[in-house]
């Protein structure tokens, strides 16, 4: 090893040029540990917010607890902006390995150099390009092309498995890391110490949760500074679309709005009297937004299998209910037999009291329990068996 | 240990082709557009913002105290780490004219406060160490 001397030109900086002894496998390991964990619930959770709204033939998705999607969703949202601070400080921890010397003599221990180099690329890019979507996302804002949720939902698959496969690599490093002290091996300076930086990054996830998470953990309200819904709305409940931008205003107001039942070549056309002279139910179901919030109303309508009923359909059927808007991606919905004919899925005519507001559907919208916001289909024009 | 790389490896290998398959499936200009977004997210950390960290290191911390450089350095990790979790309402860039219920709050006015209590953390923090280590010295 040769003492560095200072370079005489500009040159692109080298792994030993990094003298911190903050950086390196010890923070990188403890960081890394707790973001492993954000990753994997943020897959799992994610994994099982798209079979809800993908439904396969083979998954009966349960009904109960009503808050079930609240509390997966609510998780997803919180574990990615908890992985913000937690990715950067791990990415400060390995920096100098950017410049790490390529073996371009040795074949073998080049390949081996080479296939870590795109693993770890990939498992970078993946995880910055989740974490900067889905913080995009929640607050509404798209600067891309591509479909957000087909795309964050395919990444997500690329970033989980590419921290498996790093995490195969890694296991002898993050072992001995774990096991040595924190401290071995650190050279006393004047700022941090590893310590200090493990505890200042678990500091700043800490504080990037709570600055989001009374969205959907209302009492944590007063400390979420940047949270993107603050629980009011029409209603006390927030909306994610409004009537005017689904383009559905006129067709809801219309005088001849009637719902249509239909089951084969039975038809049953109810206008908004014929609904309200229905037995009402009230239950109180949370609305889950995918996009983090959720936020609890009193729904008051009528039962989705009473309406069922009246065209004679069997009894656990399932069911497509489409909306009076006539483009959008969540048009329509479709709803298994076990949520069309659980007794608190409603027809919903009534909020928090008030007869529905427009942007929450009027005249009715579909409320179920345990269910994604997106597929609560407002603006109720058709509701047909399948 | 050997037996528990490998299945690991070999597990992650198929999740990121399970990816690249549902990635392909979206059409040639979804394709597109998300390598573009995956390559620029790795060069917006790795060429802009870590070379910036470095750089302001270099530049800033000499002319701190050492007293107070542990906590400077924690603020401003806390500070930026969140800050940038909050660029999408800062900016309001998905703020709809017909929806007052989404993005709600002066963030701005919000992030200064923010800003004011993390400052007052480290101002506190590094007086203290000042005290503990008895040298009033700057």
């Amino acid at each position: 090893m040769s003492t560095p001397r200072p370079p005489r030109r500009l040159r692109p900086p080298r792994e030993r040029d990094f003298t911190s002894t903050l950086r390196g496998p010890e923070v990188a390991a403890r960081v890394g540990l707790w973001l492993g964990v954000c990753f994997t619930v943020a897959f799992l959770t994610g994994v099982w917010s798209h079979l809800y709204q993908n439904q396969p033939p083979w998954l009966t998705i349960p009904t109960r607890p009503v808050w079930l999607y609240r509390v997966t969703q609510g998780l997803h949202y919180l574990s990615g902006t908890a992985a913000v601070p937690l990715l950067l400080v791990k990415l400060y921890a390995v920096y100098p390995k950017l410049f790490a010397d390529v073996p371009w003599r040795r074949v073998r221990e080049l390949v081996l150099h080479l296939l870590e180099r795109v693993s770890i690329a990939l498992l970078v890019a993946a995880g910055i390009f989740q974490l900067a979507t889905g913080v995009a996302n929640s607050a509404q804002f798209y600067p891309w092309s591509f479909s957000f949720r087909a795309t964050h939902y395919a990444v997500a698959w690329v970033a989980f498995g590419a921290l498996v496969l790093h995490v195969a690599v890694k296991l002898p490093v993050i072992r001995s890391a774990l096991t040595r002290p924190l401290g071995d091996g650190e050279r006393p300076g004047t700022g941090l110490t590893r310590r200090g930086l493990v505890r200042v990054a678990l500091g700043a996830s800490t504080v990037a949760t709570l600055s989001v998470a009374g969205g959907t953990v209302p009492w944590l309200r007063r400390l979420s500074v940047f949270e993107n819904h603050d629980g009011t709305g029409p209603q006390d409940v927030p909306i994610n679309k409004s009537a005017r931008r689904a383009d559905v205003v006129s067709a809801a107001l219309a005088p001849t709005y009637a719902l249509e039942v239909v089951h084969g070549a039975a038809t049953k056309r109810l206008t908004l009297p014929d609904l309200q002279a229905m037995p009402q139910h009230t239950e109180r179901l949370p609305i889950a937004c995918v996009e983090g919030w959720s936020a609890a109303g009193d729904w008051t309508g009528v039962r989705l299998r009473d309406l069922l009923d009246l065209v004679g359909a069997p009894a656990g059927s399932d069911v497509r209910v489409t909306s009076l808007q006539d483009h959008g991606p969540f048009r329509y919905s479709d709803v298994r037999g076990n949520l069309a004919y659980d007794p608190l899925t409603l027809v919903a005519l009534r909020l928090n009291g008030s007869a529905l507001s427009i942007d929450h559907g009027y005249p009715c919208r579909l409320i179920a329990p345990d269910r994604p916001g997106v597929l609560q289909t407002k603006w109720l024009g058709r509701i047909e068996v399948t | 240990m050997r037996a528990v790389r490998l299945t690991l490896g070999a597990a992650g290998v198929v999740l990121v082709l399970v990816g690249v398959r549902l990635l392909l499936a979206r059409g040639l200009p979804d394709l597109v557009a998300t390598v573009v977004w995956l390559a620029g997210g790795v060069l917006a950390h790795d060429a802009l913002l870590a070379p910036v960290v470095v750089l302001l290191g270099v530049a800033m911390l000499p002319w701190l105290p050492t007293w107070s450089r542990g906590p400077a350095v924690a603020g401003f990790v806390v500070l930026l780490t969140v800050t940038l979790t909050a660029v999408p309402v800062l900016g309001r860039f998905g703020a709809k004219p017909d929806d007052p219920w989404l993005l709600p709050r002066s963030y701005g006015a919000l992030w200064l406060v923010l800003a004011l209590a993390v400052l007052a953390v480290v101002v506190a923090a590094s007086l203290l160490r000042r005290r503990r280590s008895g040298t009033g010295a700057s």
